[in-house]
């Protein structure tokens, strides 16, 4: 019987006009977002090369390690992140490495190119999380009150069918109607990565695989949706405009909603009060180490060059000292921030999982390496770096620090010093979380999208038991 | 109310049968109030009566789409809301407006519920065309989507769907409204071959013409009540429509 029910849905759905429209803009957007997106992505590659030889470049012809002062390293792009951006256009992709300094990540590819921060990309996830959910509401808003409506519900049901075979049926066949056929150009947009050029790893492969699964789901969890409102309101004209209203809160307000609720529930300073904060501890400490200066008395007794340098030893150890204290001062207040931060994030994303858009959107981006994760990602990689640079500026110039002493030498024969050379600095490699740990992270919000298909069937599914079909 | 023609004790027992049949509805109006008749084999029984008379109801009762206040409606023999999916499969019904899927054909839409009628492998095309055509659907809107139909083309659609189904009762719920005469005719027509195929053909009608042709027992019913019923014998030189009228006027 339901078997029946199923292949009537189906032929129903794929012969009805408003499939074929459905059908026809789908792939084209599908399509197009594989394509923009790997084009895109192959850009990014040749901008992220042509970057990473610029800043050696900048490097050439130097003759000591202590003039390298803006050496910068780069987040490299990675092929899912055209498909799924998240916020891979918004975080910073290039840290200046300095030996003493906080890092900080800049430029940002809206930041380079705000145009596109107008209207966002047009990725996977939005074709999914924006059109195929009205496309699950425009199939099924009137999927039992609409049949109702027409009379076949009572045609139907004067034959000895289960109610429960029946609205099964339903989901499944709704369901397979409209996904088998987006399939197609799906799976067409999976060979374009193949046939452009475009190289992705197994767990990428993997990681694109269950991005389309949660996307599944989620147009699932719509379709059933859709249908407990048919189930629920009495006109199919009352269920499409309650399913507009859930559409909008969905997508547009609960998600923002929650993140503002999270902002005033958990207060994060600001990187400006941050910055104002960390200032004035470094005025304080200067004015410290002034005195310590003014009360330095070197040793006496020693030539002009073992003055110079003592010192440059009692510099180096009160600037090491301070920078230090700094150091740990900062620290400690970026890590509380880091940690209100992470409080903040996950109130904000546990109110916004209320809606399922929100949870397809961190399943997705926690897939395809585009959540917020990826910006911390990069600044521990680039604070690890920091430390190899670190010590290969020290044994380069003998200081630790930037503190650099001005020395001029005289009477001395110029002899030619030779340039150093760029390529002997450590080299940036970004190490991504393995796929692993990412079908890990996502895994959450995929059983909750499983979750919303369940909730949203079974109150349809009971509904439909005591419904009235005449 | 007028007693009914007399039954033979010899023959089978009825297929559709309402006893007592009462519906009360939750705003608590009496929809029905102790309805009896029994449609035998081979028999039609026609219910006459104005809009909101019941007729309605008591065809949702037999297909339990609602539960009885009091009383049974029973089909061969079984109480409807005793065990409603075994009656459905006895029974076979036609609404007054056929609302098939419109972007099946006539055939597509027949498949469908055959299958759902219990055919399960469904028909062989030929048996579809055959009861199509049968229904007075000619072959060249056998595979026309239904959205090209007139209203009677659907009708006729749907008796074709009761046909296939196979089912020994038949209800129909004002069957002939809004057909044009010549669509009428050919769907008494129809009616009046089932009938002889020896199936119980429960109808509401508004059409006193129509009733008084094809059916056996005729019930006037008002404001839930069966205020009348009797057999095409006995009405047999009456006027049923002044009858009919006195009925709805109060004169009776």
């Amino acid at each position: 019987m339901i078997g029946t029910i199923v292949k009537k849905e189906l032929f129903e759905i794929i012969g009805s006009k408003k499939f074929h429209i459905s059908f026809a803009v789908c792939s084209a957007l599908v399509m197009l977002a594989f394509y923009a997106g790997i084009r895109n992505h192959q850009a990014n590659v040749e901008r992220y090369e042509a970057s990473k030889a610029d800043n050696l470049r900048k490097l050439e012809g130097l003759k000591e390690w202590n003039e390298v002062d803006n050496f910068r390293i780069f987040l490299p792009p990675r092929p899912l992140e055209a498909l799924v951006s998240g916020v891979s256009n918004d975080i910073g992709r290039t840290i200046a490495i300095r030996r003493g300094s906080e890092l900080a990540a800049d430029g940002s590819r809206f930041g380079d190119d705000p145009v596109f921060a107008i209207f966002g990309f047009l990725d996977l996830e939005f074709i999914f999380q924006i059109v195929l959910s009205l496309f699950a509401i425009l199939f099924a808003y009137d999927s039992v009150n609409g049949e109702k409506e027409r009379g076949t519900l009572r045609l139907a049901f004067s034959n000895s069918i289960p109610k429960s075979s029946y609205i099964l049926g339903k989901w499944i066949g709704s369901f397979v109607a409209i996904c088998l056929p987006l399939m197609i150009p799906v799976l067409i947009g999976c060979l374009m990565p193949l046939v452009l050029g475009v190289e992705l790893d197994g767990g990428e492969w993997l990681r694109l695989g269950l991005v389309i699964l949660s996307g599944l789901l989620f147009f699932s969890a719509f379709l059933a949706m859709s249908i407990m409102v048919s189930v629920f309101t009495k006109r199919s004209s009352s269920s499409f405009l309650v399913l507009l209203v859930i559409w909008i809160f969905a997508i547009l307000i609960i998600p923002r909603t929650a993140v503002i609720l999270a902002a005033r529930a958990v207060d994060v300073p600001s990187v400006d009060e941050l910055a104002s904060s960390k200032s004035s501890f470094s005025r304080q400490l200067i004015m410290e180490d002034r005195e310590k200066i003014d009360g330095y008395r070197g040793s006496a007794n020693q030539d002009m060059d073992a003055m110079m340098q003592e010192f440059q030893e009692f510099m180096n150890s009160i600037h090491d000292e301070r920078q230090s204290k700094l150091d740990a001062f900062n620290a400690r207040l970026n890590e509380d921030r880091r940690n209100r931060q992470r409080v903040q994030e996950n109130l904000g994303f546990g109110l916004a999982r209320v809606s399922p858009a929100a949870t397809f959107t961190l399943a997705a981006t926690a897939l395809a390496q585009t959540s917020l994760g990826q910006k911390e990602r990069f600044l521990e990689e680039a604070e690890r770096f920091q430390e190899a640079y670190k010590r290969f500026m020290l044994e380069k110039t003998g200081v630790a620090s930037g503190f650099r002493m001005l020395k001029i030498r005289i009477g001395e024969e110029t002899e030619e010093i030779a340039a150093i050379d760029p390529g002997e600095l450590p080299g940036f490699d970004f190490h991504p979380a393995s796929a692993g740990e990412y079908v890990e992270n996502s895994m959450p919000d995929i059983g909750l999208l499983l979750i919303f298909n369940l909730v949203f069937f079974a109150l349809a599914y009971f509904r439909f038991l005591v419904y009235d079909v005449r | 109310m007028e007693s009914a023609g007399k039954n033979d004790m010899s023959r089978p027992a009825p297929l559709l049968e309402a006893v007592n049949l009462t519906k009360r509805y939750d705003d608590g109006v009496l929809a029905l109030d102790h309805l009896n008749f029994s449609v035998f084999p081979g028999q039609t029984y026609a219910m006459l009566g104005a809009n909101g008379a019941g007729k309605t109801t008591a065809i949702n009762l037999f297909l339990n789409f609602i539960d009885p206040t009091e009383g049974e409606a029973r089909v061969d023999g079984i109480p409807s809301h005793m065990d409603p999916l075994l009656i459905r499969n006895k029974v076979s019904y036609v609404s007054e407006n056929v609302m098939l899927y419109m972007n099946f054909s006539a055939v597509q839409n027949l498949d469908f519920f055959a299958r759902l009628g219990g055919r399960s492998k469904g028909c062989g095309r030929d048996e579809y065309r055959d009861v199509l055509r049968r229904a007075g659907l000619d072959d060249d809107c056998h595979d026309r989507k239904l959205r090209t139909f007139s209203k009677g083309m659907r009708q006729k659609c749907g008796i074709a769907i009761a046909v296939i189904k196979g089912a020994p009762a038949i209800l129909l719920d004002e069957p002939t409204s809004g057909l044009d005469p010549k669509a009428a005719y050919e769907f008494i027509n129809l009616l009046d071959s089932l009938r002889s195929e020896g199936r119980a053909i429960l109808m509401s009608t508004h059409d006193i013409f129509r009733a008084r042709d094809i059916a056996d027992n005729i019930g006037i019913m008002k404001e839930g009540r069966l205020v009348m019923q009797r057999s095409r014998k006995e009405l047999e030189g009456e006027d049923l429509e002044k009858i009919y009228l006195d009925y709805m006027s109060g004169l009776s």
